[in-house]
């Protein structure tokens, strides 16, 4: 993992708070209730005023006639006034941007899966959790989105193991270490237990489209 | 003393199981060469290095005699020239088809990682990288199409411009559609297509008809980051081609009966390769290297290029002339070829030692260096005779030796 401290625009835990206007590859992990996170490529920072995003693309579960469902939602001239609502906010250094970038055109599977809507893949609750791993075990689905405890893995595609895991495939990683600093990496190929996902989301196309 | 004699003797074992360590006295641009070059000719290297890297878009005549060492000297710069693309072209091989052939030489010296690093640039140059909410990549085929051919049509000439679409399309496919990526590779690196292959590429032709191969060459040497050093050899054939036949010669056909008496078939073909060769030359970056065999084929080429190349100024370096063998090199080429043998064969521990001239002597490669006039080539036949008597002949040593050394 790359020490990225000098490009943590906000941590909560950390008390750090940078003020100004951010360009390039931001994530914002939200802390509230539909555990949302925030992708977007310019953000404005001020002590008095929170983040302000021009674009941006909100994800996250939320409850819908008794039912949890994955929701993805393209943000406009939006601000977050409460601070505290805001775990972290960091700008992927660009050199891991370019790994990420040319590992998109690596692949030689020709049957991704795209799914046109958003839709939740796992989410791990007592009461509202989805499971359908087991469904597309064995197919490649592309734009997953996962949780991961404090981390968030932004891949290109995942698959389902024969022990029913997830494995990424060229994924952005956002995490805290022990020391609760926030790290993040680029990764080929990553495996993680379901058992320590928060969920995954599979965001579908038609929110990609310009 | 002992010792040292024991590894004398196991040399000669190693000899009779029955490889000769002279085999090669014909270098070709196909079989790799390790061999460096000998004392008296590293300055030519340096020299050619040297104007590799301070010049661009030349043609640079090596002139030397037959047997003298002009294709070995492509392999000791082939192993020098890290940061280029060396590349051997021969004129029987490229003759027809040019531009595909000499596609076809390009992409195997350099490798299918180096042609998908480059196109990949390409594509993300005409924004294939674009991304929304910064992480998310949407690129629209189409529009990377549109862009790349706004970007490069100038840098074409009008007859150019359907391969220069063709091309832009196998790229984008390749680098943007997953579904036709096997098949854009497959057509990227020179594969013969049918209608219905290409038809599900749309694109109208492979790299074989028209001039596809040209603008893939233009656009891979253009965007490698190493240069490109195109190194064509024995290129008086195309003289050769355009003057008349021997005129006692018999003719069973005359070409000028179907294609009158100014112009015959070979002239016109070869005419036609001096231009594409006038046209890859233009490529920005490019290196020429040709090889001649006499002085006067120079001129005769100069002016041919002079010709055809109307308003184009061809750049000439000044010739670099290959003399024969001086009588030192000869014995650097033997221990140095003896070196090579024994640890080709895994005997490095061998290689290291110090066996003087062992089997032959100083007073042998004497000899040998005057019968062939310091020509390497009949220099390495004669030790080719010689070895091969060594390990088939039953006789003793001093005996098979005693009949070289005068």
């Amino acid at each position: 993992m790359n020490d990225i401290n000098e490009i943590v625009l906000y941590d909560l835990v950390k008390d750090i708070i940078k003020e100004g206007d951010f360009v390039g590859s931001i994530i914002t992990k939200c802390k509230d209730d539909q555990k949302s996170v925030i992708f977007s490529n310019k953000v404005s920072i001020s002590k008095d005023n929170g983040l302000f995003f021009e674009k941006g693309l909100n994800i996250g579960f939320e409850i819908l006639n008794h039912k949890s469902s994955a929701f993805s939602r393209r943000l406009r001239n939006f601000s977050i006034n409460d601070l505290s609502t805001i775990e972290y906010c960091i700008k992927i250094p660009s050199d891991i941007m370019l790994l990420y970038d040319e590992g998109q055109f690596s692949d030689a599977f020709p049957f991704t899966i795209n799914l046109l809507h958003t839709s939740g893949l796992y989410l791990n609750d007592y009461k509202f959790g989805i499971n359908h791993l087991d469904f597309v075990h064995g197919e490649i689905l592309k734009n997953p989105i996962s949780l991961i405890h404090n981390g968030i893995i932004l891949a290109d595609r995942v698959v389902i193991d024969d022990h029913g895991d997830p494995v990424f495939y060229d994924c952005l990683i956002v995490g805290r270490d022990e020391k609760e600093e926030l790290k993040v990496s680029y990764e080929p190929l990553t495996n993680v237990d379901d058992k320590v996902v928060e969920y995954i989301i599979i965001l579908g196309i038609e929110e990609l489209k310009i | 003393m002992l010792l040292y004699e024991n590894k004398k003797a196991e040399l000669i074992n190693i000899l009779k199981i029955g490889v000769n360590p002279f085999k090669k006295f014909v270098s070709t641009g196909e079989i790799k060469e390790d061999l460096g070059l000998v004392t008296s000719r590293k300055s030519i290297i340096k020299r050619i290095i040297t104007i590799i890297k301070e010049e661009k878009n030349f043609i640079l005549p090596i002139i030397g005699d037959v047997g003298i060492g002009k294709t070995h000297l492509f392999w000791a710069l082939k192993n020098t020239l890290y940061y280029y693309n060396t590349i051997y072209i021969s004129l029987d091989i490229v003759f027809k088809k040019f531009f595909y052939n000499t596609y076809s030489e390009f992409i195997d010296a350099i490798g299918v990682e180096p042609l998908r690093y480059i196109i990949n640039h390409l594509c993300d140059e005409w924004g294939a990288l674009e991304k929304i909410y910064g992480f998310f990549h949407v690129a629209d085929i189409e529009k990377v199409k549109k862009i790349g051919f706004q970007k490069l049509e100038s840098k074409f000439e009008e007859n150019e411009k359907d391969a220069l679409i063709d091309v832009i399309n196998g790229i984008a496919t390749h680098q943007l559609d997953p579904f036709k990526k096997i098949e854009a590779e497959g057509w990227l690196l020179g594969e013969l297509m049918n209608i219905r292959e290409l038809s599900r590429l749309k694109l109208r032709y492979d790299l074989r008809k028209g001039k596809a191969a040209y603008v893939m060459l233009k656009l891979l040497i253009e965007n490698s980051k190493l240069g490109t050093v195109l190194f064509i050899d024995d290129f008086e054939k195309i003289i050769s081609m355009i003057n008349p036949k021997d005129e006692d010669a018999e003719e069973v056909f005359d070409p000028s009966w179907l294609y009158g008496q100014s112009q015959n078939p070979e002239e016109i073909s070869s005419q036609k390769l001096l231009q594409k060769i006038i046209k890859l030359q233009s490529i920005n970056g490019l290196r020429l290297i040709i090889t001649l065999k006499f002085d006067q084929s120079l001129e005769e080429i100069k002016n041919r290029f002079q010709e055809l190349s109307k308003d184009k100024i061809i750049k000439f370096i000044e010739p670099i002339y290959i003399e024969n063998f001086i009588e030192d090199d000869i014995f650097d080429f033997y221990l140095s070829n003896m070196k090579h043998f024994l640890e080709n064969i895994g005997l490095t521990k061998l290689a290291k030692e110090d066996f003087g001239y062992f089997p032959l002597n100083e007073q042998i490669l004497r000899t040998i260096y005057s019968r062939s006039n310091g020509n390497p080539r009949e220099i390495i036949k004669i030790l080719i005779k010689i070895f091969n008597e060594i390990i088939f002949s039953n006789d003793d040593l001093n005996t098979i030796l005693e009949e070289y050394e005068s």
